[in-house]
């Protein structure tokens, strides 16, 4: 009996198995785009948006023509000040963090991104994310990104005018890193402190809803109400709803 | 003598900025006996790839989903893929080892992901078997200092290799390098 118990799971994963490649043919036949480009976190330092590649190093934005998928050919690149650190590509603007600030690039003409403004603030490590007329800031505080600095902060700029962002809303954050945001959610990754749940049904004024201690959160992508977050202590999956808590889907742990 | 004066001025100016080592300390942070050294590879090491099969994760950095597939960096070390068709069960199903990796994007089959300087191309149409087709180098230019600040470090020599990483040790003299 015991020999047969082995057989009996495999036997469940194969079916398990061929539930998932039924699953996914369908969704194949709906999702017929070209070409298919994937999503990253909001402390990316590599974006693609269709046939473009964006990298930004610490101090420069380069953009490779990858038309030819399997050869990228170098296509401009922009020198910009120290300490840049991640890119967020919306519509048709590149949002490109740096310490001291957040660069506005209009990438109408993908292979020549044109600089729209500079929003300065304190030095500090700042991924950004956007969503219609406002870009959301983290500024986080420590060693090496606020020396001597006193907090870290959630910063709301409005960007109806790529040309002139201005700042509409602040507050203390404990130790931000990644973000997310869709629709009327906001998700902050405080680091080893945990994972963040907002409100931003009045997009000007995020309020707190839950505040996940349990799981250190670095990074995270929302889909489909669906987030991937990544920690310290592993990847983790849940699924939102339109109230405010998470439904649990999976975990890969350290080990 | 006044020409005199300030061409000998100016001439010790010069090598106040020149000499460093008598200076009690160089940055705002007095040294105190520890600081960074550079970890060198050969630049022929540091572009070797491997893949290999499934590994557990151990310090997961950035993520990025394509299609069913979850690619998760391990920090300076490469990527994980994970079949995340069903985000019940993700399933992690194989491991490129890269040096100096924490970046990824996907395009069709092609990933692209950094290697120091490098930039990888990657074949993913067989996400259990990826592929390297192309080492683009010098893409991302790279920086030759710890990324910290307010600390000591020994220069780095380019002709000693590629640095991979920094490593804190105790120094019996302060080195040349502040930042």
């Amino acid at each position: 009996m015991k020999k047969l118990i082995p057989l009996f799971f495999l036997g469940l994963a194969a079916i398990g198995m061929m539930l998932i490649l039924n699953a996914c043919q369908e969704g194949d036949a709906s999702n017929d785009v070209s070409p298919q480009t994937g999503t990253g976190g909001s402390m990316a330092r590599f974006a693609i948006t269709g046939n473009t590649l964006y990298i930004v190093s610490r101090q420069s934005l380069e953009v490779y023509d990858i038309k030819d998928g399997g050869n990228p050919a170098k296509a401009a690149t922009r020198n910009l000040g120290v300490g840049i650190e991640t890119i967020f590509p919306y519509q048709q603007n590149l949002f490109v963090g740096a310490m001291d600030g957040m660069y506005i690039y209009n990438n109408s003409t993908p292979d020549n991104p044109v600089l729209m403004s500079k929003y300065t603030h304190v030095m500090s490590c700042d991924p950004v994310v956007v969503q219609g007329k406002y870009a959301y800031v983290t500024l986080r505080a420590g060693v090496n990104c606020r020396p001597g600095g006193s907090f870290s902060s959630l910063d709301v700029v409005d960007i109806t005018d790529p040309t002139s962002p201005s700042l509409v809303n602040s507050q203390v954050m404990e130790s931000p890193y990644g973000l997310g945001v869709s629709g009327n959610k906001l998700f902050v990754c405080e680091g080893d402190k945990g994972f963040r749940v907002m409100d931003i049904s009045d997009p000007t004024k995020p309020i707190r809803k839950h505040f996940y201690q349990e799981v250190p959160a670095y990074d995270v992508i929302v889909r489909n109400k669906h987030l991937i977050i990544t920690g310290k202590k592993g990847l983790y999956q849940y699924e939102y709803d339109d109230s405010d808590s998470l439904d649990y889907l999976s975990q890969i742990p350290v080990l | 003598m006044k020409r005199i004066l300030l061409a000998v001025g100016i001439a010790l100016l010069m090598v106040s900025c020149y000499i460093r080592d008598s200076q009690p300390f160089v940055g705002s942070v007095k040294f105190e006996g520890t600081g960074y050294r550079p970890v060198y590879k050969d630049p022929e090491d540091v572009a070797k790839v491997e893949v290999s099969a499934a590994q557990a994760l151990k310090e997961p950095g950035k993520i990025y989903t394509f299609d069913r597939y979850l690619f998760i960096n391990e920090l300076g070390k490469g990527i994980h893929i994970v079949d995340n068709a069903d985000p019940k069960k993700p399933e992690n199903v194989s491991f490129i080892s890269i040096i100096g990796n924490y970046d990824i994007a996907v395009k069709d089959n092609w990933l692209y992901a950094d290697n120091l300087s490098n930039l990888l191309v990657i074949d993913i149409s067989n996400p259990k078997v990826p592929k390297l087709t192309k080492t683009i180098p010098n893409v991302i230019p790279v920086v030759s200092y710890p990324m910290l600040t307010g600390v000591y470090f020994e220069c780095a020599d380019p002709k000693k290799g590629v640095v991979v990483d920094w490593e804190k040790v105790s120094m019996d003299e302060q080195p040349k390098c502040y930042r």
